[in-house]
């Protein structure tokens, strides 16, 4: 099969849905004739003209708001962007109460098919305001659908189905992940939100992990399968909504779960997923559960520093082999 | 509507040694930021820069000779031309870039936008470009409470202006007459985008102010001695308790807004006339000579102090340690 990059696959997600649907419209920050500072949105501006695909000024909470107030007339379908997922602080009120509860507020009388995109993680010195990666905030705040994509394949079936969806969608892409490649197959496919991905089979030990950390969690389990332990490695995909059953089958069959995300480990996602496990599977557990996130401290902006916050292959292995102890 | 300020400036009316001042800190300003480029070339800086060559005039004029280390500036994010020109000394401005405890930062890493110096007024900037404006009313509403006479001045680009932040802070300070210089750093371009494609202007950015009731114009922001000026009449008005002014000055970036850009949103024959006719070094250096007041080759020896001067900082930065990981855990509480 063909490999693309995860920026290609995105960018075919949607070139395919703008042509699909006329309704799309598309905005943010030198999103149009620059293509957008990731280059996602490279040739849109030209292809669907600047009406459906238009530059903002530098207002993220007006950004949110417009796309909220287009989706509210049942004529728009918005796919805003905010440049670095980090700004969503500046347009908190819009997305958390919103976008998330619109809906609801008005007795469900309207729909809110936003998909907002967020472009989040640690890539290379960008400091505390531009590399943290804030998905876990939104699992507190209903309405909201949290998407958060680990190879070019998931990328583009999650933001086809985030697209066509009639309810708000926040979209986290890991910067580093852009320039990953993998295999996406030519033929159109969606993928359905609430269904985790195992990303590798094993007996042993339960790895939940998401985005850049799916793919450092697979590191490990190669390593440690050598040792001749099997990892099984979970990519839950969407945090909301968040499937619990792929999960807790899998923790019931290997009796621990080790959970990684680069989102600082206090109220991460982690904190969530494994409350629920133990909600789910207590007495199935041979170990305790077992969290990697980053430090619960701001992210420094020096290079040198940065390699301190993001969970490593070491971390991991570590922490399984641990959980192997019981 | 904003009024250009013009105004009759001769260098006559000024000491050599202000003169020279202004001269070299705007050199200061344009070889640090060569350098750092350098230092990024060779690999031993990383993360965004956007260069602040081209713009050298608006911050040294505004800064030099106006303000006192007790005033308080709010930088915005290009260049480090405003920290310099407020005298944070360049070995912890470099050392914030390379991540040595030499930085204002002691080894976290600043960038651009995090280093401080508190002790010379300079409280900080933000990763998000604009969130110094509404900092800046809490700033100055201080000085109120305190019965001082410090003036708070924010700088931040004409992109970061259409932030809905700057409203509220116009409206604050407007309201409470605070003592704010708001100086609008408008160099056309928010990174891809042309003032023009992004603001609803009469005219002028400046032509907001207007409806806060708050004084403005537009002035020539290469122009060092006339962004001296206008900033010295605003800080006076400020400091008598007449309230805020808003200018709006006027410039151009060299480079791309960040370090790779392709910079090819720009057209090439405007930004090489703004490179050749409108440098605010090259033009302040030929009027110095012209009037008389240095000769080439006084400011060759000025130069050549520049170079040493930064060498020793960029030196006494790397040499430097690093922090130890541990760093990373100290300074989040008092
Ligand atoms: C709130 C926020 N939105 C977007 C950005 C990303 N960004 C950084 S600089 C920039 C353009 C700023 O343009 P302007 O204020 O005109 O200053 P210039 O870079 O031209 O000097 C943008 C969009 C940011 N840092 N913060």
């Amino acid at each position: 099969m063909r490999k693309i990059t995860m920026r290609a696959a995105l960018l075919e997600a949607l070139n395919e849905e703008m042509e699909r649907d006329e309704t799309t419209v598309l905005f943010g920050e030198d999103v149009g004739k620059f293509g957008g500072i990731n280059a996602v949105t490279k040739g849109l501006y030209e292809k669907f003209g600047s009406t459906r695909v238009f530059d903002t000024p530098i207002a993220e909470p007006t950004i949110v708001a417009a796309a909220v107030g287009m989706a509210i007339t049942g004529n728009a379908r918005p796919i805003p962007e905010l440049q670095f997922g980090d700004f969503v602080g500046i347009a908190f009120d819009e997305v958390f109460n919103k976008m998330g509860k619109w809906r609801f507020m008005h007795g469900g009388q309207m729909e809110m098919p936003v998909t907002l995109r967020l472009p989040i993680g640690i890539a290379g010195g960008a400091g505390p305001e531009h590399s943290q990666s804030p998905q876990a905030l939104f699992m507190h705040g209903p309405g909201l659908q949290i998407v958060i994509p680990s190879t070019p394949y998931d990328a583009k079936g999650l933001l086809k189905t985030a697209i066509r969806d009639n309810n708000a969608v926040l979209f986290f892409e890991h910067k580093v992940l852009y320039d990953m490649k993998g295999e996406v197959p030519e033929e159109e496919y969606l993928i359905p939100f609430g269904k985790a991905d195992i990303k590798r089979s094993g007996t042993d030990v339960t790895i939940i992990a998401t985005a850049l950390q799916v793919h450092t969690a697979l590191a490990a389990a190669d390593e440690l399968a050598v040792q001749g332990v099997e990892v099984e490695v979970i990519d839950p995909r969407t945090l909301a909504p968040l499937d619990m059953e792929t999960i807790l089958e899998s923790v019931r069959k290997t009796g621990r779960a080790l959970i990684v995300h680069e989102e600082p480990k206090t109220g991460g996602s982690g904190a969530e997923i494994a409350a629920q496990i133990q909600e789910g599977a207590l007495f199935d557990l041979s170990a305790p559960i077992r969290r990697i996130g980053s430090p619960d401290v701001p992210i420094a902006q020096s290079i040198y520093l940065e390699q301190f916050y993001t969970p490593s292959k070491d971390q991991i292995t570590k922490a399984v082999n641990e959980l192997m102890e019981y | 509507m904003a009024e250009t300020y013009v105004k009759e400036v001769e260098t006559k009316s000024y000491t050599k040694e202000v003169l020279v001042d202004f001269y070299k800190t705007m050199a200061k300003i344009r070889k640090f930021d060569e350098n750092l480029i350098k230092l990024m070339a060779e690999g031993k800086v990383s993360g965004f820069y956007h260069s602040g060559i081209g713009s050298e005039g608006l911050s040294a004029g505004s800064i030099r000779q106006n303000l006192r280390d007790e005033d308080y500036i709010y930088y915005n994010h290009r260049g480090c031309n405003q920290k310099i020109a407020k005298g944070v000394p360049l070995s912890k401005i470099y050392g914030d870039f390379l991540g040595t405890i030499e930085g204002t930062t002691r080894g976290l890493g600043a960038g651009i936008v995090h280093s401080a110096d508190p002790s010379r007024g300079v409280l900080g900037q933000a990763g998000t470009i604009g969130s110094q404006l509404g900092l800046s009313v809490g700033t100055a509403y201080t000085s109120k409470l305190t019965g001082s006479d410090q003036v708070t001045v924010v700088y931040f680009g004409d992109g970061a202006a259409s932030r809905e932040m700057l409203h509220g802070s116009l409206n604050w300070a407007g309201l409470y007459k605070l003592p704010i210089i708001y100086i609008c750093e408008n160099n056309e371009y928010a990174i891809s985008c042309h003032v023009s494609e992004t603001h609803s202007v009469k005219e002028n950015i400046a032509d907001w102010a207007d409806g806060y009731g708050i004084p403005n114009c537009v002035v020539d922001g290469n122009d060092v001695l006339l962004m001296h000026e206008v900033v010295k009449e605003a800080v006076e008005r400020a400091k008598r308790g007449e309230g805020p002014t808003f200018i709006e000055a006027q410039t151009f970036r060299h480079r791309g807004h960040f370090e790779g850009d392709p910079y090819d949103y720009v057209d090439v024959e405007i930004l090489q006339n703004w490179k050749d006719t409108k440098d605010p070094i090259t033009n302040f250096a030929a009027k110095l000579m012209l009037d008389k007041v240095v000769t080439e080759e006084d400011l060759e020896k000025i130069n050549k102090e520049i170079d040493v001067e930064i060498a020793e900082a960029i030196q006494k930065a790397e040499a430097a340690p690093l922090p130890n990981p541990e760093r990373i855990y100290e300074g989040l509480f008092a």
